[in-house]
């Protein structure tokens, strides 16, 4: 609709006597038709404005949020899971400590559990009530049986909610009802800002002059003159100006607002809508919001004077921002404080204590008050991605995410454990850190640390941080070598030398090994489990930049990737969840999986959105990929990870790789067992130097997670066309068992040395060799 | 959906069948945390937490240079030349999706079989049963790599992998792939 754009005025008869007699017939039908015009074009303008205020009012109100919940356990004979851990899953779930015979409550004694499930409705299916009976031992689940309800080997427990979202927003907002706000808050607000709130009709004119009067008094601004109604319509169109006609607007709104909507409907929609600080380019509106990013705190957990301070901003959020002008704030804060106190809404004690306390905002400022939050930032990075926006606009979605709660804890205990164990002094307190989980073959990511404060909600490392991926980048090397077994197999002995490149513009390049030794020649599968670089770069030269290019995209590396031999040193930067993409495939031997975080979206009723279904996409040739797991093996063994066993049980086998850039800057490792991939980094955030490695920074963050979770040790299949010989590698030949220099080798059909040696071992240790494992 | 498909389909119901009760040949070695670990600490509410500086204990000071050698370990790297059986919770998901799928109900069987997945991630009779219903549901890409997926953890066990292969070849066929199928038949073939 078209809008005139004279400023409508109210008709006003103002009967005057004119003393020219004659003109009176013609300028009183001039006056009417005036009139009756800007009668019409107010008429209309009104409703025009009716139809903005109030969709823009319906839009803000009442929204439900999407709920979010965590995968659900699954409950079966031999399912692993500690009895701690089932405990935690159980209250996270909504379980309650008791007979173990009501719906929703457990019974637990040691590790005999029994527990009475409610029920739950599924995405692909109902989910009975059920009665049932488990015991854990060593980490499993044993003797597992339904007591009551429908029999089955296998029971999903209801899935724990982790979180509110809306998903359709570009930011988290926290709204929040007005009966879980505490009433301090409000009436703080109206005692400050509109004391009449629940008396006019919008607009209070009295108020305008009882503000100015106050505001004389005080010698400065304590109170403003719009009513709360009015500042409700100003933040709606968030426009600085202040020209007379926006006020006639704001005045008219403000009146159909009250027209049409309950005092606490709009009181409500105030509290979440209100303009509170900015950071970058992000507003902060409403006092959910405003009461994570100040105080890193719920808004129902408020104390007297961080409501204050939160009210006295209302005024001038960036002129009285605490983070900025701490005194301007207190003076402010403590102004709000004696107004309360003046209300009669606490008492001089309260008062006093609390004009005492400092203005205590926390250190860093936080956006949400999921318990996850760097989780919960992937799940909304994986819904904007892969669903259409107007699906998500839908209220009060069902969210089904991946998220583990026993693994994520562990994630988090692992980095808020060990980061201060790492250094001292200011690069302690300069350090941070980022940790992904996924679950090897399926892609799901369960677990995800953002920071060295896992509650809080800040800057996200695991999917922000990018950073060089150093030494983490040599699989990919090797593994393009490896699928030429022609040329390459984990015997073939490369060069551990020092070289100059020369470009052709006359620069030089001259890479180097961490330890500045050089080794002369090394078999490949050592020069990889030692980390060494120039064997990495001269392998990597041979087969060619680009070829390995071609491996990092294969498996999944959609971010530029540089074509400069310095590449090959992983120049190339990355973040923790990219590089995790990328090493699902070596882990699931040459199988690309998607990472998501996101099983199903469904709507209030029950009906799913979409699927996310399984993928797998095989991107390398498995005996290959074979082949670099076993010098990734080597590596936890007897290369740059063995630290590892300090930490954990020599039974469980792993894989993985470390990797450091100059200067310490980032310290990686990635490895895998038999059910779990993990990532660590570590680092700081302004790039400075650090004197870890990969080995002594991630690799502890990483092991330390991996002796928290009960698992399965990695022993890949053997694919065909790979078969196992006793190899010496000094002398490129096959050899017995109980030669000396001999090695269990793995090598492609084919690829394998056509010489033999036999060695005269001594007889002793030959007999050693034939009786070994009779006698343990 | 040719015959061919539903005798593949039906060879492997049948293999399916007998890997219930065949014996298992040696799991993944499955390694506690012993005991509970001490409780976490609570997350931070506020700040002014006093830190606790601990410092690692000699003993378990990671170093970047050489550290002494941990315990030594006999082992060398693992592997196994058999792929994993299924568990009875896992086996009964793939029987209920087995049902489904006679219904006509692929999307329900592929979301049973995603949960078998989860609890049986390395035994590849469940890739070859997702690679059925993704047949049933018309996306032979998506079966085909399941297909692959489950051979690649078959292992040495000639019946599973012939399973796998002669599965892989109808696949191909039906996707206008003749010479990549007759490749499968032989790898079958020389089983």
């Amino acid at each position: 609709m078209k809008k005139s754009n004279s400023s409508p005025r109210s008709p006003r008869k103002t009967p005057r006597k004119s003393s020219r007699n004659g003109r009176r017939p013609w300028f009183w039908r001039f006056f009417f038709r005036f009139a009756a015009i800007g009668f019409v074009l107010l008429v209309g303008w009104t409703v025009y404005l009716d139809a903005v205020i109030t969709s823009r009012f319906e839009g803000r109100r009442f929204e439900v949020p999407s709920r979010v919940y965590a995968r659900p356990l699954e409950l079966y004979d031999g399912a692993g899971i500690s009895s701690g851990g089932l405990e935690r899953e159980l209250q996270l779930a909504g379980f309650r400590k008791g007979d173990g015979s009501r719906a929703g409550t457990y019974r637990r004694s040691g590790g005999h559990f029994v527990i009475s499930t409610r029920g739950f409705q599924f995405p692909d299916g109902r989910e009975p009530k059920r009665r049932l009976a488990l015991n854990i031992y060593g980490d499993r689940v044993q003797d597992f049986s339904v007591l009551s309800g429908e029999a089955s080997p296998i029971v999903r427990l209801e899935p724990a909610q982790i979180g509110g979202i809306y998903p359709s927003h570009k930011e988290d907002r926290i709204l929040v009802q007005l009966e879980e706000v505490p009433a301090l808050l409000p009436a703080t607000l109206m005692a400050v800002e509109d004391r009449n709130f629940y008396d006019h009709f919008g607009i209070a004119p009295l108020s305008i002059a009882r503000a100015m009067l106050a505001n004389i008094r005080a010698g400065e601004i304590v109170q403003g003159g719009s009513t709360l109604t009015q500042q409700l319509v100003k933040n709606f169109f968030l426009t600085r100006d202040q020209t007379l006609l926006r006020k006639g607007n704001e005045a008219i709104m403000s009146i159909l607002l009250e027209m049409h909507y309950e005092k606490e409907d709009i009181l409500e929609t105030y509290l979440n809508e209100v303009y509170l600080g900015q950071a970058g380019t992000r507003s902060i509106n409403g006092f959910g919001l405003a009461s994570q990013f100040y105080f890193g705190e719920s808004l129902k957990d408020l104390d007297v004077h961080q409501i204050a301070l939160l009210v006295g901003m209302v005024k001038g959020p960036s002129y009285y921002n605490p983070r900025r002008h701490p005194d301007r704030a207190m003076e402010r804060r403590n102004l709000v404080i004696s107004e309360m106190e003046e209300a009669g809404l606490i008492d001089s004690v309260r008062a006093a204590r609390a004009r005492g306390l400092p203005v205590g905002v926390s250190g860093k400022p936080s956006y949400s008050e999921n318990r996850y939050p760097a989780y919960i930032d992937l799940v909304r990075r994986h819904l904007a991605r892969d669903y259409r926006e107007e699906d998500l606009r839908s209220e009060g979605l069902r969210i089904f995410t991946t998220l583990n709660p026993a693994i994520q804890y562990a994630a988090e205990y692992a980095v808020t454990d060990t980061l201060p164990r790492l250094a001292s002094g200011e690069t302690r307190e300069a350090l941070e850190a980022a940790l992904v989980v996924t679950a090897k073959d399926s892609g799901e990511v369960l677990a995800l640390v953002g920071g060295k404060d896992p509650q809080f909600a800040g800057f996200n490392r695991a999917l922000d941080a990018n950073r060089p991926i150093g030494s983490l980048i040599k699989p990919f090397i090797y593994l393009s070598a490896l699928e030429q077994p022609e040329r390459y197999t984990l015997i073939t002995p490369v060069l551990d030398k020092s070289f100059a490149l020369e470009f052709d513009d006359g620069r030089r390049w001259e890479p180097k090994n961490y330890d500045t030794k050089e080794r002369g020649e090394v078999p490949l599968h050592e020069a990889l489990s030692h980390s060494y670089n120039l064997p990495a770069v001269r392998v990597g030269l041979d087969v060619g930049v680009g070829v390995v290019k071609e491996t990092l995209q294969a498996f999944g590396v959609t971010s530029g990737i540089s074509e400069y031999p310095s590449m090959l040193l992983g120049s190339v930067s990355m973040n923790p969840v990219t590089v995790a993409q990328m090493y699902q495939g070596l882990a699931t031997s040459g199988f690309n999986t998607p990472l998501r975080t996101i099983r199903e979206v469904t709507d209030p009723k029950g009906e799913a959105l979409s699927r996310y279904s399984l993928e797998v996409d095989q991107v390398a040739d498995p005996a290959a990929v074979h082949l670099v797991q076993y010098a990734m093996q080597e590596t936890m063994q007897e290369g740059t990870g063995r630290s590892a066993y300090y930490t954990l049980p020599k039974e469980l086998a792993l894989a993985g790789k470390t990797g450091t850039t100059d200067d310490g800057r980032d310290s990686w490792f990635a490895g895998f067992s038999g059910d779990l991939l993990a990532v660590a980094w570590v680092g700081r955030d302004d790039n400075g130097p650090t004197s870890l490695t990969g080995a002594s920074g991630a690799l502890p963050v990483w092991s330390r997670f991996m002796a928290r979770v009960p698992q399965h040790g990695l022993s890949p299949v053997v694919p065909d066309g790979v078969n196992y010989h006793w190899v010496n590698s000094e002398r490129q030949a096959l050899t017995d068992e109980y030669c000396d220099n001999a090695r269990l080798v793995p090598m492609i059909a084919g690829s394998e040395p056509d010489q033999t040696v036999s060695c005269s071992g001594t007889l002793q240790r030959r007999i050693q060799g034939w009786f070994e494992g009779f006698f343990q | 959906m040719n015959t061919r498909f539903l005798m593949s389909a039906a060879s492997m119901a049948a293999f399916l069948a007998l890997a219930g009760c065949a014996s298992s040949p040696g799991e993944s070695i499955y390694v506690p945390i012993g005991g509970d670990a001490p409780r976490a600490p609570e997350p931070p509410r506020t700040t002014g937490e006093a830190e606790q500086s601990t410092v690692w204990r000699k003993s378990e000071q990671p170093e970047a240079s050489e550290p002494a050698e941990p315990s030594p370990r006999s082992t060398s790297p693992s592997y196994r030349d058999s792929g994993e059986s299924l568990s009875p919770a896992a086996l009964s998901l793939i029987r209920e999706a087995d049902n489904l799928l006679a219904q006509g109900d692929a999307s329900g069987a592929i979301a049973r079989l995603e949960r078998a997945q989860r609890i049986a991630p390395r035994s590849a009779e469940v890739y070859f049963k997702l690679s059925e219903a993704y047949v049933a549901s018309n996306n032979l890409g998506a079966a085909e790599q399941f297909t692959l997926k489950g051979l690649s953890l078959a292992g040495n066990d000639a019946q599973l992998q012939r399973a796998g292969w002669l599965l892989l070849a109808d696949i191909r066929r039906a996707r206008g792939n003749v010479a990549g199928a007759d490749q499968a038949e032989q790898r079958a073939a020389a089983l």
